[in-house]
């Protein structure tokens, strides 16, 4: 991958912890003392009492909120040139300073933001609907489909996808609607084998096999039994999704196939900011911590969210 | 299991993933003549040539538009497989040239960061397994949360600044942030010696950016087996809990890991694009950079089946690793 | 070794006292263990008997100091009179292997998968012995060759994947006793296994005890067990011991209500009356935020108001000799008059009436048939190697069986696993085809059937209750939607149709019809079960296929679940398919047994005639390889240890599949042991009994 990922780094919680949930036996006891305690309820709990994850949330809400109320607090838009300050310190004026052709730092890291935002949520919210369906489709249908569709994924596996990223999104001159399709051509593949390979489990569960014996219909089955139960797993897939969306657009438009000018995103920043780092260094701080931010908080969230919805989890143990 | 059918196994997986190479390095051949067009690297060239000398200068390198497709892929298709020739650039490089030097460059900056990652990766999780949701546990697991998913570009850039503030304070150039050697050594020990000054900071970077996978899924696994029925047992025995640890449950662990490690390594060598990119390393990352963005129809469709060639090389390197620590795949 | 260390002969290995163990959990403190006293004597048995979560496991683990660091202790463990509570961990390394040994339950993930079985027993010898790895090694094929492992030698060099089941018990066995300890721990060790396998491992048990002149500690929830084993026997309930006595006292005088309650509710394999279990209801406390007084008040059919002012100390019973105790304030008013525990004259559990069943009347031959199966077989692809499949074989997991279901009969099918029950059950659920033979349900061919909606009808008189309630029930789903699936699954598309029909199945299965907007994680095991049960009886079916309904519940639950379902047929007409392995719940509930071994049904015929009078020796071993509570029986009968395990069935050859295990073959002559394995037996009988069995020489 163009980003220097290790492939299996997110590493979904294996196959039957985040499936049915099965509360442990302290929680049932919950549940049965009268106030019933809704799942929700249980899950946010679980999710609030770990610190990280909060830290996560809140970071991530004042990065929406930077993101869209940046635009409003400054004068400059990201195309705006100041040629009486090229190359500026951070000043009163301009706040992160300005880069080499005089554009306003702030402006553009607040732009860069929400076009970062906006490719990791569509793309990882499209390649987790896609990979849930795909993978749900053929585990439960089995037979050619299953062959045919598992066919295709790994022959995905060979063809160097990062190549057919650079050559496309170069093509397409750094449009980001053409760089969220590409990389959601890619990114679902890898997502539908883990769906796939929890539903052939899933398949076999008990209450699966009951609404077959009371002759349920499949596609019946496939929406009532199947995907609610792997529900929390898309969730955490997507949360972390978003992670690796923002990393892979990053690389791309650091080696300069992703997002290009005069749009800019988070990754063609620190791709400029990158050549200056000894003369103009805040070109590079303010992208970079803004795009750590980002990824970090969105990594801690999704660990959390793992935590809270995974019946197995021992984190919240030590109550 | 026998070794006979080990062998008999491994040599039919090898043919199906060559199976899969060639067919996916073919359609990248047609793909990449569709997505690159090598005229464009002559028309910004002073004086302006004719369309007509340009594809005269394209033909020398079977680039031409003017020979129709099937026939350029049918010259490139044998000259593969007749000679292992594999092309030129648009300007006339000679692909094979360019790759076995860059594969022994990449090699260099990603065998260490490979052994190094593992190695802290697996210790960090030996020792936060045993101590879990003690604070070195939640503090390493924290750190390593972050590096994780702190951007390669920002780990990089932010190795590089390090290293330049050290470079400053000891005031002189003590690690090199750009090349892969300085042209002007000799001699053995002054030569490896800059080889090192040069290795660190990628190795370092590297490193940074991927331990920190092998520790959170080698400290998960650890922990499921650690309450695994045999370790209780091993315990049972009189081991202590950090040899039973040890011995029992790190041992059936690190099969789900090595496997990992197995199909990383390919990923590795074409993934590290970004840190040759800023640390200045001709690589094979670097160079499928450069083939893309220089219109190399040959060079991007080695790099393709180079990639292919990896993937195969991990899934068969992860197949050997399961036979030989897990004996019950070895042994039935 | 020398026992120096074991201190005057009369006083005790062990003693625990006030022993408590609580976790921190997200309801707040569970205190798993409150307050356990007892001795162990050298050479003397202990069984700890209880329900799940009644402390006993965890007991177990604190002796050991295994339990998780965040487990809070406190109390007194002293073993020949060294306190090992506030061991570390590497103290307790020391005593742990030499001195105590553990049999842990699940021989099947006990094992280490990457190294040999010899290879893990020299490890036990070489962390305490100072020993030569030869001579290590060499002591590790005596232990396997002890623990009965065939080919010792070669064996100690293969991997647990190599093992079946009750053969990686043996070297589980072998390693606790490798360092020859003063104490066994066995946590419940035969639980995950066979009954023929479990006669063999409790042997194995005995030896090892013999051998090594340990004392065991025994725990377990199988009372037929305890009676076999045990010289004394320790009660918990809720984390306490309610009673203590020696074994024959327990079991022919139990003074706490909840022992006689355990005992009542125990269906014997020994005994033909057909009345009632006796449950116990309600279900066990949770052990978070305990009220004070006794803890089985709720449950108990004699509190009296006083029982909820204090809980009972496990008191001395003043005329018992041998030592009984007892942790209950009414015990000095219950007396035993031959046939019932008694307070005031009356049982302390009012015994239930037996349901009527008003088919029964009305001769087998002449009732109408709601499952019909004829020669039917099922063989899969017998694949070899983990990463390359090779179809090496078939297996033949049923073979030419027939069997007939008439209305208002329940059928038991038995076995070991592996024999086939399961595999029977799905062809017939299936609604398929079967490869060979056929398949009639109510009346109905299914190789007949067209279409979706004759299959849906068809599904309409067949419904199934699974083992594991939990599973079978999606946990996403409310208890209204679980019922109304089939409903809706049959085409019922009416709103308050629907909602009438589960407030009466509610109501059917004794459950309140309000907390059908719950979901399943808020009922207890036996009430998940009652709502799969409720469940299957959506649509009124006339066949029910049970798989192992209660083999997963609690002996006082399962009473209550195998009453209900005895009800329930009588009142609804039903006809039950119940699979089962365990033959002692099968003799309670069922009409008529059909006992496979390998795929073909060995011995067929009416519950009183199969297990009065068992004539297959498969089936005659198997019965006689259960445990029955009384330790009068268990002492003097005599039993039939079969050799070996369950072969798998690969063999598509003439000849009876049991000639590997059978006792009688090896009693026949040459000419008569010939037809044994050339001849396949066909099940045959008398004309005058319903009972056929399908071996040559009976």
């Amino acid at each position: 991958m163009t980003t220097n990922l290790p492939p299996l780094q997110h590493t979904v919680s294996p196959v039957d912890s985040t499936l049915s949930q099965p509360l442990s036996p302290a929680e049932q006891r919950v549940v049965r003392r009268g106030e019933r305690l809704s799942r929700r309820r249980l899950y946010t709990r679980r999710f609030l009492r770990n610190r990280g994850a909060v830290a996560g949330l809140v970071i991530l809400i004042l990065l929406v909120l930077f993101a869209v109320a940046g635009p409003l607090l400054t004068s400059y838009s990201y195309t705006d040139v100041d040629f009486t300050n090229l190359t500026a310190a951070p000043s009163s004026q301009h706040w992160f300073g300005t880069n080499g052709v005089g554009n306003d730092t702030f402006a553009q890291t607040v732009h860069g933001l929400q076009r970062s935002l906006i490719i990791g949520v569509v793309v990882s919210l499209l390649t987790t609907l896609i990979a849930a369906f795909v993978g749900a489709v053929a585990a439960y249908l089995g037979g050619t489909a299953e062959k045919a569709i598992l066919g295709v994924v790994h022959f995905l596996l060979v063809v160097p996808s990062f190549l057919l990223l650079g050559l496309i999104s170069q093509k397409a001159g750094g449009d980001w609607k053409v760089l969220i399709l590409v990389l959601v051509m890619i990114g679902w593949t890898y997502g539908a084998r883990v769906v796939y390979s929890l539903c052939t489990s899933l398949r076999e569960r008990e209450y699966v096999q009951a609404a077959r014996f009371m002759g349920v219909g499949s596609l019946r089955i496939v929406l009532r039994h199947l995907v609610p139960n792997i529900g929390s797993l898309l969730i955490v897939s997507f949360t972390l999704g978003v992670v690796t969306t923002v990393q892979m657009e990053t690389g791309l438009s650091f080696i300069g196939f992703g997002v290009k000018q005069p749009d800019v995103s988070l990754g063609s920043l620190l791709g400029d900011g990158a050549n200056t780092i000894t003369s103009a260094p805040w070109l590079f701080y303010f992208p970079a911590t803004m795009l750590t931010l980002l990824t970090v908080s969105m990594a801690l969230i999704g660990d959390g969210l793992r935590d809270a919805l995974d019946p197995m989890s021992h984190s919240a143990g030590r109550a | 299991m026998g070794a006979a059918l080990v062998l008999r196994y491994l040599l039919r997986k090898s043919l199906g993933w060559l199976l899969m190479i060639v067919v996916a390095t073919n359609l990248t051949y047609f793909v990449a003549n569709f997505f690159l067009d090598p005229r464009a690297n002559y028309l910004q060239l002073r004086p302006p040539r004719t369309p007509e000398q340009i594809s005269r200068s394209l033909a020398q390198y079977n680039l031409s538009r003017d020979t129709p497709l099937l026939d350029r892929w049918w010259h490139w298709v044998s000259g593969i497989v007749l000679h292992w020739d594999w092309g030129y650039s648009p300007v006339g490089e000679s692909v094979n040239s360019q790759i076995s030097f860059r594969i022994g460059v990449s090699a260099q900056l990603v065998m260490g960061s490979l052994i190094l990652s593992t190695l802290i990766g697996i210790s960090l999780a030996v020792y936060t397994a045993a101590r879990q949701y003690r604070f070195a546990d939640r503090f390493a697991q924290g750190v390593s949360i972050v590096t994780l998913n702190t951007p390669v570009v920002v780990a990089s850039l932010a190795v590089v600044l390090l290293a330049i503030a050290f470079n400053q304070s000891v005031g002189s150039t003590v690690l090199f942030v750009a090349g892969a050697q300085s042209p002007t050594v000799s001699g053995f020990w002054p030569l490896l010696l800059d080889r090192v000054r040069h290795l660190i900071l990628p190795t370092i970077s590297l490193t940074v950016i991927s331990y920190a996978g092998t520790h959170l899924l080698q400290r998960s696994l650890l922990l499921d087996n650690i309450n695994s029925d045999y370790v209780r047992l091993a315990r049972a025995k009189g081991l202590t809990r950090q040899r039973a640890i040890r011995r029992h449950a790190l041992r059936t662990s690190l099969i789900p890991v090595a496997i990992t490690v197995a199909f990383a390594i390919p990923a590795l060598f074409t993934g590290a694009v970004i840190t040759e990119t800023i640390f200045a390393w001709q690589g094979m990352g670097q160079y499928f950079v450069q083939t893309i963005s220089k219109n190399d129809v040959h060079g991007a469709v080695a790099v393709a089946a180079f990639g292919a060639l990896m993937t195969a090389i991990g899934a068969i390197l992860a197949d050997i690793a399961v036979v030989a620590l897990d004996p019950r795949v070895r042994v039935s | 070794m020398t026992r120096s260390e074991t201190g005057p002969a009369t006083g005790p290995l062990l003693s625990v006292r006030n022993l408590a163990v609580s976790f921190p959990s997200e309801a707040g403190r569970v205190d798993a263990v409150r307050g356990v006293d007892f001795d162990l004597f050298p050479g003397r048995t202990l069984a700890i008997v209880g329900e799940s979560g009644s402390g006993k496991s965890v007991t177990a683990m604190a002796v050991m100091g295994l339990l998780p660091e965040y487990a809070s202790v406190t109390g007194s463990i002293t073993l020949s009179s060294r306190q090992l509570l506030g061991l570390d961990d590497r103290q307790m390394s020391q005593v742990r292997g030499r001195n105590l040994g553990m049999i842990f339950q699940d021989p099947l993930s006990s094992l280490t998968p990457i190294f040999s079985v010899g290879q893990q027993i020299v490890e036990a010898l070489e962390i305490h012995q100072n020993m030569d790895h030869d001579v290590a090694w060499k002591r590790a094929v005596e232990l396997l060759d002890l623990v009965g492992i065939p080919h010792a030698a070669e064996r100690a060099r293969s991997f647990p994947h190599e093992f079946s089941g009750g053969m990686r018990q043996r070297v589980v066995i072998a390693i606790a006793m490798a360092n020859d300890p003063q104490i066994i721990i066995a946590d419940e060790p035969t639980t995950a296994l066979d009954v023929t396998v479990q006669a063999q491992i409790l042997d194995v048990l005995r030896l090892s005890q013999t051998e090594t002149g340990a004392a065991l500690i025994m725990i377990t929830h199988d009372l037929g067990v305890v009676a076999g084993i045990a010289d004394e026997v320790l009660v918990m309930y809720a984390g306490r011991p309610v009673e203590r006595a020696p074994v024959d006292d327990l079991f022919t005088r139990p003074l706490m209500p909840y022992t006689i309650g355990l005992l009542g509710a125990v269906p014997r394999v020994d005994v033909a009356q057909r009345r009632p279990l006796v449950p116990i209801q309600g279900n066990p406390p949770l052990l978070v935020d305990l009220p004070p007084g006794c803890p089985f008040q709720p449950r108990c059919p004699v509190s009296v108001p006083r029982c909820g002012d204090r809980e009972p100390d496990l008191a001395v019973v003043p005329d018992a000799v041998g030592g009984h105790s007892v942790a209950c304030i009414r015990a000095h008013e219950i007396r035993y008059d031959g046939r019932n525990s008694c307070i005031d004259g009356r049982p302390v559990y009012p015994v239930p009436p037996v349901p009527d069943v008003p088919g029964a009347r009305v001769p087998r031959e002449q009732r109408p048939a709601v499952l019909q199966l004829t020669g039917v077989s099922k063989t899969f692809p017998l694949l070899k190697g983990a990463i390359l499949k090779r179809r090496v074989g078939s297996v033949y997991a049923v073979s030419n069986v027939d069997l007939d279901i008439r209305e208002g009969e329940t059928l038991g099918l038995v076995g070991e696993s592996g024999c086939g029950k399961t595999s029977t059950l799905l062809e017939i659920m299936n609604l398929r085809p079967p490869q060979h033979g056929s398949i009639r349900i109510a009346g109905v061919d299914v190789a007949q059937l067209r279409g979706r909606d004759t299959e849906r009808q068809l599904r309409r008189k067949l419904q199934m209750v699974f083992q594991d309630p939990m599973g079978a029930l999606d946990p996403r789903m409310t208890v209204f939607d679980i019922l109304a699936e089939p409903l809706q699954a049959v085409g019922e598309a009416d709103r308050a149709a629907i909602a009438a029909r589960v407030d009466e199945l509610m109501d059917l299965v004794g459950l309140n019809p309000e907390h059908s907007d719950r979901f399943p994680t808020a009922f207890s095991g036996g009430q998940r079960q009652r709502i799969a049960i409720a469940r299957a009886l959506a649509t009124n079916p006339s066949l029910v296929v049970l798989d192992e309904p209660v083999s997963a519940l609690d002996v006082s639950i399962q009473a209550g679940v195998i009453n209900l379902l005895n009800e329930l047929k009588a009142k609804l007409g039903l006809s039950y398919l119940f699979v089962a392995h365990d033959l002692s719940v099968v003799r309670h509930i069922s009409d008529r047994v059909a006992v496979m071994y390998l795929g073909r049904i060995v011995e067929i015929g009416a519950v009183d005639e199969v297990f009065g009078g068992p004539q297959h020796p498969y089936t005659q071993a198997l019965l006689s390889a259960i445990p029955v509570p009384d330790p009068m029986v268990e002492r003097t009968r005599e039993r039939i240890v079969l050799r070996g395990e369950l072969p798998s069935p690969t063999d598509a050859g003439p000849g009876c599949r049991f000639v590997s295990r059978c006792p009688l073959y090896l009693t026949l002559d040459v000419a008569q042991q010939a037809r044994c394995t050339g001849e396949t037996p066909e099940l045959t009988g008398r004309g005058d009994r319903d009972q056929q069995n399908a071996c040559h020489f009976r």
